[in-house]
């Protein structure tokens, strides 16, 4: 911290660099310094580079933009270092903290040069575009001593080049809302040529392509140090650079200069060499540990070996993990951590003021300003940014890490202390395409106080009407295009609450007794017939000589399967600890997969941890990449040929397209691997049939569903398999029973599986009618909303779906909105994130079902004609409200089901008994 | 740009006298060299204040800065706009960026301050390091 100032004394000055001198003549300019002088920035010296500290906008506004919009800062003065040669990953496993060996061509990560003794000698971030190439980018401070650092332990080493390309090579980051559009406008594709790697990287942090603009190659990261959730680094051949700078602020990016960078990375707390990292104030080192990142930038896989403080790092993340659980047994080994700051009192919090507890010094900020934020309005989902600019006083502190979050500190400064809190965090980048601030004052909602009142009676008769009125508006008034959902018919509905409903009725097969059914309770004769019949009525639906169906949802069903597989792959280990599923092919998630078969979802306590990536052991089904909701069979037969899968999971939430399911095993047989082939029919167990599809017929092991999507409901879920007996996996059939009950059930709701006895007797009844109709509808509503001119996802040749299922594109971000709008209007559907979408808050994409309303009699025409209404309302804004009503009320009796006299007296009679 | 008729300080502060009242404020020099004015610690009223002292701490961006008092005397009103506002430093230093008014306890330091002319030699000397 350069103290000179050009007048006054006692003149503090924090920022990381200083003003240039006029006279002072600095050797080290970017390839766009002549651009950043043009557009009037205040250059200064940093790390030996004549740097913009911020151009005419200034700090503050450069920081609001890039959070608003899209900020555009040039870092080519950040170290860049490529690595070639034999030895290139045995050299970096041995210089850095993280596991090199965990980045697939197409991967970055963040990692530490750590130092023997568990300090950094900087932190950097490792790039893999090509296979035989890693690409280190480290502080422009640091660079000329990392490079003399690994000049040195390259003498180790037999076969490494190493390079720095910090010069021929420019960077530059372009962060904030508006960064993926504008990148998305410049990328050169569809002719062949020019295209070196397709398009944007997947729509995940840390993804890497490599693309054309206006001709020249660019390497493109989602990566960045502004705690945007779009966010893209840009590496370019110096001779290209000016001409994409220049593209990229034409397109609307705006210059932002080193100042801006610092308070973005600063809210965002992320750790800067020199004040997180290196020495604290006291000129003591930083343990690694003492900033929270460490945690993915630290990898102690046994296959990384040994590498630079890894001894030191271990005891810091041993004392670390303790600290979590508030145990400072060994904080000792970690006595201080990075915490952040909100400062509530008056005052800024600098670096090197002094932090206390309870009059107590417990440490130091090492980073803290003001930071500006624009404010948002309204509640969640529906908040929105304001152009009104709020600012907060924050920072990092390093304190005794028995601080917690939620502690009340002083700082000190200038000899007075002002109050401050330990906060949990300064920003949020979950909910793309958006960084939110999170001010101390807002960080969540207090929950409202419980009202004691005593007028539970009034309070009952409220909720009555309110269910009346909603069931009058969802049943009477709307379209319900929710492709998951589905009204069950009312017999259905009725044997739902009849007796069996509340009542219990564990049973299972004992082997004993010749596997007779044992019921642990009495009273459960007519239960259990209805288990019986319902069990026969699913085999025949699904041609297969297994269901199970004490499952209540489709996820639960999922997990007992998972389940049954990590017992059935340990039958012949009961002793030691049972190992879990060693590598899962499924759909990804931003792909269409669903919630169930993902590691967030229920597949995380049955998957194995890749011992490589040090993530869950899953590889995602390759998609085409002019058809993102297909599978690519040709690449998803490399897939299986690489990786052996031990389950495949086929099926998705978000599906168009028929499941390849008999390519997929005859891969598998072809192969003779040991894999379980599964298919969660959730959103198309009403389809299977001629049709659609027959798993079986066509080779699934194991299918999955929920009973209320296509299928005529209730809400539960089913396991079905064609083992037989003397089948090698019969034992696998077993297990599922034994992991749904008692693994996963103890009651297993039977008022509902009553009701889905019915719904089978339905389905086996209509199937060929409503299965035919479903489909055709599908198709008719796609192609009119095509007709009308919305963008319409998927296949144009198998006019878009062979599903229930119809997707709409309605613009990056905007679903939300639209879907909003559509139920202002009483069409009922949901937004959906897309392939090429970051996350649900950023979904562009609608996400609609024919199934419920062609239950309820909807024709072809009909669906023409809500194609007009739903284009009415997302194109032109109209209103459409009343139409929609009365449209509706064409479609209030519902088909598929059994109907007249006989049935309409015994429906009053299940009525009189509740 | 320096504005005729006040007094200055050697420290970048101006001064302007009306009666034994001082407006005080920071120099378009001073607010420009410091870049973003992102918190004023306004002084209390009622403080006392000496010649050449600190009196209060503007803080920009990059830099915490004192201010020091251009008189002795005693605090009488601040500028509290600049609490939700302290860039109205940068925008307008000599009117609406004012800081304090200090009630002079005798004018005889304003002997010791800058006219115009001596301020805009003073800011050139810097100019030229």
């Amino acid at each position: 911290m350069a103290a000179k100032a050009p007048w006054g004394r006692k003149q503090m000055v924090f920022f990381f660099c200083s003003v240039r001198g006029l006279s002072k003549v600095l050797d080290k300019k970017t390839v766009l310094f002549d651009r950043h002088v043009a557009l009037g920035a205040k250059m200064v010296e940093y790390a030996g580079w004549d740097m913009p500290l911020n151009y005419k906008a200034g700090l503050v506004q450069e920081h609001l933009a890039t959070r608003s919009k899209a900020g555009l800062f040039d870092v080519s003065h950040m170290g860049r270092f490529v690595f070639r040669g034999r030895d290139n990953l045995a050299f970096l496993q041995h210089v850095l903290s993280n596991n090199a060996a965990a980045l697939n061509v197409g991967e970055s990560h963040y990692t530490i040069i750590p130092n023997d003794q568990g300090g950094a000698i900087d932190d950097a971030y490792l790039y893999r575009f090509f296979e035989d190439e890693y690409l280190l980018v480290v502080n422009a401070a640091n660079r000329e001593k990392d490079w003399n650092y690994f000049q040195k332990v390259l003498k180790g080493f037999d076969d490494v080049d190493m390079v720095d390309r910090s010069r021929d090579m420019a960077l530059l980051s372009l962060q904030g809302p508006l960064s993926r559009s504008i990148l998305a406008g410049l990328i050169d594709s569809g002719d062949s040529g020019t295209v070196v790697d397709g398009s944007m990287p997947e729509p995940l942090r840390n993804c890497l392509s490599i693309v054309t603009i206006n001709g020249a190659r660019v390497l493109l990261a989602r990566t960045g140090y502004t705690g945007e959730p779009l966010c893209f680094e840009l590496f370019i051949n110096g001779e290209d650079a000016l001409m994409i700078w220049d593209l990229l602020l034409d397109r609307g990016a705006q210059p932002v200069g080193l100042g801006a960078r610092d308070t973005l990375r600063l809210e965002a707390a992320l750790p800067l060499y020199g004040h997180e990292f290196g020495l604290d104030p006291e000129q003591k080192q930083i343990s690694v540990f003492s900033c929270s990142l460490a945690k993915f930038a630290v990898s102690f896989s046994t296959l990384k070996g040994d590498f630079v403080g890894k001894a030191a790092l271990k005891k810091q993340f041993e004392a670390f993990r303790r600290i979590q659980y508030r145990d400072y047994s060994l904080a000792e080994d970690l006595p201080r951590i990075i915490m952040p700051v909100a400062v509530t009192g008056k005052g800024i919090a600098r670096p090197g003021y002094r932090v206390f507890a309870s009059d107590k010094h417990v440490g130091y900020v090492t980073s803290g300003t003001m930071v500006p934020y624009y404010k948002y309005v309204g509640e969640g989902l529906q908040s929105v940014l304001t152009e009104e600019k709020q600012m907060r006083s924050i920072c990092l502190a390093l304190v005794d890490s028995d601080i917690v979050e939620g502690d009340r500190l002083e700082i000190e400064i200038r000899g007075k202390r002002t109050d401050a809190v330990v906060v949990p965090y300064h920003l949020r980048s979950e909910a793309p395409p958006y960084a939110r601030p999170a001010a101390y004052d807002n960080l969540f909602k207090e929950k409202e106080p419980v009202s004691t009142a005593n007028d539970l009676q009034a309070k009952a008769l409220t909720l009555l009407g309110k269910a009346v009125d909603n069931t009058l508006w969802r049943q009477g008034q709307c379209v319900n295009l929710i492709p998951s959902e589905q009204t069950a018919s009312s017999l259905t509905r009725a044997l739902s609450i009849m007796d069996p409903a509340g009542r219990y009725a564990e049973h299972k097969q004992v082997k004993a007794f010749a596997e007779a059914d044992v019921f642990y309770y009495q009273g459960t004769d007519f239960i259990a017939e209805v288990e019986r019949i319902l069990e026969e009525q699913m085999r025949i639906f699904l041609g297969c000589s297994e269901v199970e169906t004490k499952p209540v949802s489709g996820q639960m069903a999922n997990a007992a399967v998972f389940s049954s597989l990590v017992d059935y792959i340990n039958r012949a280990n009961r002793k030691s600890e049972q190992r879990r599923i060693g590598r899962v092919l499924n759909h990804h998630i931003i792909k269409g997969g669903h919630l169930s078969a993902q590691p967030m979802g229920a597949l995380r306590d049955f998957v194995a941890r890749d011992p490589n990536t040090e993530r869950p052991a899953v590889v995602n089904f390759p998609v085409l990449a002019e058809n993102p909701y297909k599978i690519d069979i040709a690449a998803c037969r490399e897939i299986i040929a690489e990786y052996k899968p031990e389950l495949i999971i086929l099926g998705k939430s978000v599906t168009l397209h028929r499941e390849p399911v008999a390519e997929i095993r005859s891969f598998v047989d072809e192969m003779s691997l040991d894999c379980l082939i599964m298919y969660d029919m959730a959103h198309v167990l009403g389809l299977v049939g001629p049709y659609f599809q027959q798993p079986f017929a066509e080779g699934a092991d194991i299918v999955t569903g929920s009973t209320h999507k296509t299928f005529f409901g209730t809400q539960r879920g089913i396991i079905a398999s064609d083992y037989k007996r003397d089948d090698v996996r019969w034992p696998l059939w077993e297990a599922v029973r034994r992991r749904t009950f008692p693994g996963s059930v103890s009651n297993h709701h039977l008022g509902t599986l009553l009701g889905l006895l019915m719904a089978a007797y339905e389905m086996n009844h209509f199937k060929d009618e409503y299965q035919k109709k479903v489909l055709a509808n599908a198709k008719a509503f796609a192609l009119a909303l095509k007709e009308a001119g919305l963008d319409v996802a998927g296949d144009a040749d198998i006019d878009y779906t062979q599903t229930h299922q119809v997707i709409l594109n309605v613009g990056y971000g905007s679903g939300p909105e639209i879907a909003g709008r559509l139920e202002d209007n009483n069409i009922i559907v949901n937004y959906q994130a897309g392939p090429q979408e970051e996350g649900f808050t950023a979904s562009g994409y609608l996400r609609m079902g024919v199934a419920e309303m062609t239950r309820f009699g909807m024709q072809e025409e009909d669906f023409k004609s809500l194609a007009g209404l739903i284009h009415d309302v997302i194109t032109r804004k109209k209103c459409v409200r009343q139409e929609v009503t009365l449209f509706r009320k064409r479609f209030l009796d519902m088909r598929y089901c059994f109907s007249g006299k006989e049935f309409d007296n015994v429906l009053e009679r299940l009525h009189r008994l509740i | 740009m320096i504005k005729e008729g006040l007094l200055y300080t050697k420290q970048h502060e101006w001064a302007k006298a009306e009666g034994n009242i001082v407006t005080v404020g920071i120099t378009d020099y001073a607010q420009m060299m410091l870049g973003e004015i992102i918190f004023v610690e306004l002084p209390a009223v009622g403080t006392e204040v000496i010649y050449d002292h600190e009196m209060t701490v503007v803080e920009s961006t990059k830099a915490a800065n004192d201010i020091f008092a251009p008189v002795t005397g005693k605090i009488v009103s601040v500028n509290s706009a600049l609490e939700s506002e302290p860039e109205l430093i940068n925008k307008d230093c000599y009117n609406a960026g004012w800081i304090c008014k200090i009630e002079m306890a005798s004018d005889a330091s304003l002997d010791l301050l800058l006219n115009a002319e001596q301020y805009k030699q003073h800011v050139k000397g810097f100019e030229q390091q």
